[in-house]
């Protein structure tokens, strides 16, 4: 029988870095390993000291693609520590905000990064000339997310104008109203890309593996901003008992820790919240789960792809009711005033790759004296080694070539976001 | 015939200029005033393209674009002289200009961007791009916007949408740009550590710089 040895270094179309080890010998797999060497990133501690209002920016800073998400966890964590409550207005807004990064997220990573595996091709380029419709449709979309994301936030990324206690300065009505028709003319492009993956689909593989899933849930909407800890084992948790859920571990293969609650292993992401929340995403979001064939409990984790291009219709249809009802009554509530306050307080907010804590506490001026951020994608490092060591031996018969690829692409489905979960430091030895 | 450019020796033909036997022989030398397709025109009026004599010559710093090569000529296209005479060049160039040429973003395309990197001409203040700068600047609403001492090219990024500057492009390292741009703080209420803990979020080595420029200024 043959040997195989697989060993990509530096997964591609991924953010950041992560390795991937194969090597079997006569039908079994030897070892197989998602490999994620790096070091930490230090965020915690730079916080420390710091004053409550430099927080958010500061640890928005952790991320490139979701610095909305980490901006709003920071800022929950820091409310609930001093018992700051924000309008029902600026609630409105923020859950715009998720909105935003999740359109911006997902499209990045299914336009770009999975799209390729899709059509056979190594990176997104050659399709700018083959599918020139589809990259444009993308492109399209992503700049809308882009630009929805500055009218609310302030900035596509590490956002200014969410701050402790509501909105630095209430973006203007006129800009939202804007949006909204902006929204709407959308859900045709949007559906364009659907119709492209759809009929695409076929390249992922299908496989599954009952897993445990974890996500924020809600009893009045798909949570995304708010909600209590849920999982499809165990019920529900509330977040300050975030720490007893993740149960944070450390792995030899790994400087990243791993995650896990009721098995050896859970996933959080879009196909968590999917799985968790299905029944409150939008009509037209729902229509195309049905169209994909999603349905609850979905243990493939390739559907995570699909997850993600369904929360994409959902925000834009969601998006567009809040704004009407946002713009009811809506008022200039720039610039909250607050007061510092000792105390210890979470943020949990389910962002583009899963749910995402920030814990911090405050001594009565308001410094930071000690600071937890637990990330996405490492509680999913563990799910995707469980993944590899059941998918691995399926696909043994199978050329070197198609067993890398399949391995890469069960990664990419995690869409996962190895910098932000720590940062890794590439040192190459010259002697 | 030869002479000595930065410890190598050149071979010359009768009538070349030291910046010809330079060019010919790859050695860089920057220009400005000088053009290739017409060069029997040579106002020398830029005066980047100094060397220094060092021998077999009246020395000191010369145009070498106009200096004619002569057997045993002996110069450095790069020592400390050469480097702040240039670097004076570009600042007086750049004295107008404003923007923060270092930083800019047509760089790869700009000569003086690369001049202004090669010669470490430092920006100029987020204030000079911003809208605000004659009416209605955040500093006279009470609001702390480091504006004033963070290098300029984000186009006023957050200022013009109405936040206030977080010095994201970092703390200005020079001196003298850091005393002008601190006036602005002077008729606004903040305190040196108020200033400087908003300094920090971003920059590292400007804010000592800043610190000690803030207390020569007598902040409190
Ligand atoms: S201090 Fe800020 S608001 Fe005022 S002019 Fe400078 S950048 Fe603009
Ligand atoms: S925070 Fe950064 S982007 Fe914004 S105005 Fe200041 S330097 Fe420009
Ligand atoms: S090239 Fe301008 S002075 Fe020589
Ligand atoms: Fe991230």
């Amino acid at each position: 029988m043959k040997e195989i040895n697989i060993n990509v270094e530096h997964l591609t179309r991924i953010e950041g870095h992560g390795n991937i080890i194969l090597n079997a010998k006569n039908g079994n797999v030897e070892k197989v390993m998602w490999e994620v060497s790096e070091a930490p990133r230090l965020f915690e501690a730079f916080v420390r000291e710091k004053p409550y209002h430099q927080l958010a920016q500061i640890t928005s800073r952790i991320c490139g693609i979701c610095s909305i998400g980490h901006t709003l966890a920071s800022l929950k964590a820091t409310e609930a520590a001093m018992d700051i409550q924000i309008s029902p207005q600026s609630e409105l807004l923020r859950r715009l905000a998720i909105h935003g990064e999740n359109m911006q997220s997902h499209i990045l990573h299914l336009g770009y990064l999975v799209s390729p595996d899709l059509f056979g091709v190594g990176s997104v380029i050659p399709l700018v000339k083959t599918h020139t419709d589809a990259v444009l449709a993308v492109v399209k979309l992503h700049r809308l997310a882009n630009e929805f994301s500055e009218v609310v936030c302030g900035r596509t990324t590490h956002p200014t104008n969410l701050i402790p206690g509501g909105f630095y300065k209430t973006p203007s009505p006129l800009k939202l109203k804007e949006y909204r028709q902006k929204l709407l003319d959308s859900v045709e492009t949007a559906e364009t890309v659907a119709e492209i993956i759809l009929d695409n689909i076929g390249a992922l593989p299908s496989f599954s593996r009952e897993t445990e899933f974890i996500a924020l849930t809600t009893e009045d909407e798909y949570a995304l901003y708010d909600g209590v800890i849920g999982s499809t084992d165990a019920g529900t948790y509330p977040v300050e008992e975030y720490v007893n859920v993740v149960n944070e571990f450390v792995v030899p293969q790994s400087t990243a820790k791993y995650c896990k609650n009721k098995r050896e292993a859970f996933m959080v992401g879009a196909l968590a919240r999917f799985n968790l929340n299905h029944e409150k995403l939008s009509p037209m979001a729902l229509k195309w789960a049905e169209k994909f064939g999603l349905r609850p409990v979905c243990h493939n984790p390739f559907m995570n792809n699909v997850a993600q291009l369904v929360e994409i219709v959902h925000s834009i249809e969601d998006s567009v009711s809040l704004i009407d009802r946002l713009l009811i009554d809506y008022k200039d509530e720039s610039r909250p005033v607050i007061t510092p306050k000792a105390g210890r307080g979470v943020g949990a907010v389910d962002v583009p790759r899963g749910i995402l804590f920030h814990e911090y506490t405050y001594d009565k001026d308001g410094i930071c004296k000690k600071a937890n951020c637990v990330i996405p994608t490492n509680q999913n490092h563990n799910n995707i080694q469980h993944d590899f060591e059941t998918f691995a031996p399926q696909l043994l018969d199978k050329p070197e070539k198609e067993i890398e690829l399949n391995l890469e692409m069960l990664v990419r489905a995690y869409d996962p976001c190895v910098s932000c979960s720590t940062h890794f430091l590439k040192v190459e030895w010259k002697r | 015939m030869k002479i000595i450019i930065n410890d190598t020796e050149y071979e010359f033909k009768k009538g070349q200029m030291v910046l010809d036997v330079a060019r010919a022989n790859g050695v860089h030398l920057p220009t400005l005033c000088f053009n290739p397709l017409n060069a029997q025109a040579r106002p020398a009026g830029c005066r980047l393209c100094v060397v220094e004599v060092l021998e077999g010559g009246r020395p000191g710093l010369q145009s070498s674009c106009t200096l004619p090569a002569t057997d045993g000529l002996k110069v450095s296209t790069r020592s400390r002289p050469v480097y702040n005479q240039r670097r004076e060049v570009v600042e007086l160039l750049l004295s107008e200009h404003e923007q923060d040429c270092r930083n800019c973003f047509v760089s790869g395309d700009c000569v003086f961007s690369e001049l202004s990197r090669e010669y470490d001409i430092n920006g100029v203040s987020v204030c000079s791009e911003c809208p605000n700068r004659k009416q209605g600047c955040l500093l006279s609403r009470g609001v702390l916007c480091l504006g004033p001492i963070t290098y300029a090219n984000c186009d006023a990024y957050c200022t013009r949408r109405g936040y206030n500057c977080e010095g994201c492009h970092s703390v200005m390292k020079n001196e003298d740009l850091l005393r002008f741009g601190l006036e602005a703080f002077a008729k606004a209420e903040f305190t040196k550590e108020e200033i400087l803990e908003a300094a920090r979020v971003f920059s590292f080595e400007g804010v000592d710089v800043l610190e000690k420029v803030m207390i020569e200024e007598g902040f409190k």
